[in-house]
């Protein structure tokens, strides 16, 4: 058996995980803390890159938003990693095979992440001023296809479901 | 209402939307991105008016910037919401859970236009008034309890 899977085998059987994927209620009230966190992260990160496509309200600039945005955007990924850890441990073994769930947190999580970081850095130059050079908007962009990518491997993940 | 549904059930184009899978993930992903700007956005400003956090921002700037947001999303979740329906309309009629889920996203709504329509006064007084905290908390809780039921749908109803 694979390190992953042996790894996903003692995940799944902790008595945490088997209280999660054991409750009605429980696995519901951990989607929603996945999703209340994805809220903050995705709903801060598209604010941000729909101002770099030079959309929305220009009351400030670039790097003001991302700035005003930071504390929650981070706070959102925190939360959003916490329940999604816990989503991922209550059927572990059933995620690892799972090519949806495989090209979503291997490839794309970490591709939007840094594509993220950067931006976040860089903003601080492109976004100084109301001018925002073609680069951000290009920048901006990528991010914004990239997490789109990563909802659609989300909701995808069911229809790959190995039985 | 079930007269209706049955429509929407044999409408050619909706049908044609829910039975193609890449369609069907298009408004997936749509209604998901949707929800996530609208709650996201709303939540920041309940936050900021709740004191929570944020409290070097001005609470009617942050609305400015952020409420065109809400609004694209909402108008998102609901077009690809309604699509989704669409697909099992009588049955998620049917099924209480998805009554409460709207009914609460109807509330949630309301209670964001509140805000929304007294960010920008709320930012002019020199501190926030416990009332204002009050609606906001309202709002906010409505939102994650949106949240909340939308996830119980396909857990306790089997549709969707």
């Amino acid at each position: 058996m694979s390190f992953f899977m042996a790894f996903a085998k003692w995940l799944q059987g902790t008595s945490w995980a088997m209280w999660i994927s054991g409750s009605t209620w429980v696995y519901p009230f951990v989607q929603a803390t996945h999703f209340s966190g994805l809220s903050l992260w995705l709903g801060t990160n598209l604010s941000l890159d729909f101002r770099l496509l030079g959309l929305g309200s220009k009351r400030g600039t670039a790097a003001q938003l991302s700035n005003a945005l930071f504390a929650w955007n981070w706070t959102g990924f925190g939360i959003a990693v916490l329940g999604g850890f816990s989503l991922f441990a209550s059927a572990a073994t059933k995620y690892i095979p799972n090519p949806a769930f495989e090209l979503k947190l291997a490839i794309l999580v970490p591709l939007g992440v840094i594509l993220h970081i950067v931006n976040q850095q860089k903003v601080k130059v492109w976004g100084a001023t109301q001018d925002l050079p073609a680069v951000a908007r290009i920048a901006g962009l990528l991010e914004l296809l990239v997490w789109l990518c990563v909802v659609t491997a989300a909701v995808s993940i069911p229809n790959f479901d190995v039985h | 209402m079930l007269h209706f549904c049955a429509w929407l059930q044999n409408n050619s184009l909706l049908v044609a939307i829910n039975s193609s899978i890449v369609l069907s993930a298009i408004m997936e992903v749509a209604h998901y991105a949707g929800f996530f700007l609208l709650v996201g956005t709303i939540a920041i400003v309940d936050l900021r008016v709740l004191g929570v956090a944020g409290r070097g921002q001005n609470v009617g700037t942050l609305g400015a910037e952020l409420f065109p947001w809400m609004w694209v999303g909402l108008v998102f979740a609901f077009l690809s919401g309604f699509v989704m329906f669409s697909g099992d309309a009588a049955d998620f009629y049917l099924a209480s859970v998805f009554r409460i889920k709207i009914a609460v996203i109807a509330l949630a709504v309301i209670f964001g236009i509140i805000v929304q329509w007294n960010a920008r006064k709320w930012g002019q007084s020199p501190s926030i008034s416990a009332g204002a905290k009050l609606l906001a908390l309202i709002s906010l809780v409505l939102w994650i309890g949106a949240i909340l039921a939308s996830v119980e749908v396909p857990a306790i109803s089997g549709v969707g």
